[in-house]
């Protein structure tokens, strides 16, 4: 049984011309698998990876994740079914530069009610396995740009989540931190075998993944 | 999220923009503090006034006069003239022994007690002579005393003093007073200078509702009136007022039911609490008239309140975006910012009621070593616990209903949009 099932998603918004930025897109993503999602800006790649991660709603078309019907959950479910079973990894970091690195990375948890020692811990632990353990008391925004993203990767991973969406994860990286955070990401996907799906326009990451799905005005091409 | 890392967020929050917090919070303080000192001074006025009413201490009792005819305005009859009415000082009717008698007779009253017309012209010691006067002193009535004891209608010669006459008088301190003897100066019928010497049995403390005069027994008043006015027939057996007992378990209906019967019967009736009462509604409407200014103040900090976090909602907007992204429902968005917008409420309010405790004590010991220091026990003002915690409450409650609009902003957005925000 796949982990997310999608089948014929259209996203139409409502604007004057009214195109679908998707239309009739269908995919299924294995447990375990690394999925690409590759395409042009415009081609409707994020707004469908919003809508595998539950944080946007098809205008139709059907979504199941682990079997069960995600777009009839209450939004209280969606919520919940977010901080425990997906991860995610943004261009723009969104991290809170005022915080320290492991208060950031313990933000999922904190958001999921886990008490203050087992955060500590599990936060700490994450950002050991990301190599950032000594600079866990430091400001997020002390920090350089290649740091910054495998903070956020400790932050999707912290959770233990079922599924990581990484939205051009190497998008804000020199060719150099590019590698270490793929390294890092591919890594900790099989190690944990965690069900990858990224984003981006950047064929040599896409080659890195199990699968490359290739979106073009809002269908899938190949 | 727990409640904990609901406040703690809540007050990492609110110290990122700290002159922006500093600013609204201030304007919080301000509204409080005066809201805060307005009660202070209310409280302390109105305990005071409690006190002397405990003082006045004659719950059982109407003060009975006799109500005049109308002489009637211009325009209105002209009265026809009653031979058996008198007229005392400012054209008040005098009680006759008859009215007394009169008044024994109705149902429910204890005892009938008259006031009786004297004036004494000074009190002394020895050679000195200082003005003063004198009262006639009421069973029932407690008066605080420094020393000593309030005078005893059973008792002969007996007098009891205020405290500021004391270092006049050439005693050391109101204990020294005690069992000395006190001479009452006074002119009688014949215009002649007649001294009365009487015996110390109490010391007054000094208070605002009067009591500054000395105190003497009925029996001693009732001799001075005498003396003071043999001959007179108008005078000798007349008096402005006199004061009536009833049983003091006596239920309100009957209290009632006695008032109207002495009214029906063209007497005055009231309680001295009825009297005093006065002073406090004139001093409730001078709070309340200052607490519309702390009102308008703390209105204006709500408006603060709605500014602070619509600018902080703004500003976090990717945050909170990606707070709904990892999970946290619009309740737990909702919960930061109101927790938030509750704060300045709370540490305005506490800064604001600590300040005006702090100057209400300043305050008091100004007043007491200055303009107050004859009243033992006023405190100028009063800061009951019950009510500043009213305070508070009143505020953060306020706030957190300022808060509630940009909150529910935060709470209702979409986090895709949210994320897309920078």
């Amino acid at each position: 049984m796949p982990v997310i099932s999608a089948k014929e998603i259209s996203k139409i918004y409502e604007t004057a011309d009214a195109t679908p930025v998707l239309s009739g897109v269908s995919l299924d993503i294995a447990k375990g698998e690394s999925v690409a999602i590759i395409g042009k800006s415009g081609s409707g790649k994020s707004t469908f990876m919003h809508i595998l991660a539950t944080l946007d709603k098809p205008t139709t078309g059907s979504l199941e994740i682990d079997g069960a019907d995600a777009l009839k959950l209450s939004s209280r479910a969606l919520d919940s079914l977010r901080n425990r079973k997906f991860g995610f990894v943004f261009q723009q970091f969104f991290l809170n530069g005022r915080d320290t690195s492991l208060d950031n990375v313990a933000l999922p948890l904190v958001i999921a009610g886990v008490p203050l020692g087992e955060r500590r811990r599990k936060a700490l632990e994450m950002l050991t396995a990301v190599g950032l353990s000594e600079q866990a008391k430091m400001l997020a925004a002390n920090l350089s740009g290649g740091q910054k993203q495998r903070l956020v990767i400790a932050r999707a991973l912290v959770t233990d989540p079922e599924v990581i969406f990484a939205d051009e994860p190497t998008g804000n990286l020199d060719t150099e931190n590019g590698k270490i955070v793929t390294d890092l990401l591919f890594g900790l996907q099989k190690e944990k075998g965690i069900t990858l799906v990224i984003v981006t326009h950047d064929t040599d990451l896409a080659k890195l993944c199990d699968r490359v799905v290739h979106i073009k005005d809002g269908r899938i091409v190949a | 999220m727990k409640i904990i890392d609901l406040l703690k967020t809540s007050q990492k929050n609110l110290v990122r923009s700290k002159l922006r917090t500093f600013l609204t919070i201030l304007a919080v303080i301000i509204g409080t503090f005066t809201i805060s000192l307005t009660n202070g001074v209310g409280n302390g006025v109105k305990a005071y006034i409690n006190k002397e009413l405990g003082n006045v201490g004659v719950n059982n009792a109407f003060v009975v006069q006799a109500r005049a005819p109308s002489e009637g305005p211009v325009g209105s009859d002209v009265v026809e003239y009653d031979p058996k009415t008198t007229k005392g000082s400012f054209g008040n009717l005098l009680l006759t022994d008859k009215d007394l008698a009169n008044i024994q007779q109705i149902r429910n009253v204890a005892s009938v007690i008259p006031a009786y017309t004297m004036q004494i012209d000074y009190i002394s010691t020895g050679s000195a002579k200082y003005v003063a006067s004198a009262s006639q002193y009421t069973q029932g009535l407690n008066l605080a005393m420094a020393a000593g004891r309030v005078v005893d209608s059973n008792q002969a010669d007996e007098v009891s003093l205020p405290i500021r006459y004391l270092s006049y008088l050439g005693f050391a301190n109101a204990n020294d007073a005690i069992g000395k003897k006190l001479i009452l100066g006074y002119k009688n019928s014949q215009a002649q200078e007649v001294e009365k010497s009487l015996t110390i049995v109490g010391v007054q403390e000094e208070s605002l509702l009067g009591n500054s005069s000395v105190y003497i027994t009925s029996a001693e008043a009732q001799a001075v009136s005498a003396d003071q006015n043999a001959g007179n027939a108008n005078l000798a057996n007349a008096y402005p007022m006199a004061l009536v007992e009833f049983d003091e378990n006596l239920p309100q209906a009957q209290i009632d039911e006695l008032k109207s019967t002495l009214e029906a019967n063209n007497y005055t009736a009231d309680t001295i609490q009825d009297q005093i009462g006065m002073f406090s509604k004139v001093i409730n409407g001078i709070i309340i008239g200052l607490d519309i200014f702390g009102v308008i103040t703390l209105l204006v900090a709500g408006f603060g309140i709605v500014n602070t976090l619509f600018m902080a909602v703004n500003e976090r907007t990717s945050e909170i975006g990606l707070m709904k992204a990892l999970g946290a429902n619009s309740k737990t968005v909702f919960a930061i910012f109101s927790l938030e917008a509750a704060s300045i409420g709370f540490w305005g309010a506490i800064i604001g009621i600590a300040l005006s405790v702090g100057a209400g004590k300043i305050a008091n010991r100004y007043a007491s070593s200055h303009f107050l220091k004859d009243f033992a026990g006023f405190h100028l003002l009063a800061f009951p616990i019950p009510n500043s915690i009213l305070i508070l409450a009143g505020i953060v409650v306020l706030a957190f209903f300022a808060g509630a609009l940009p909150s529910v902003k935060a709470s209702r957005l979409d986090p895709i949009k949210a994320l897309r925000y920078e």
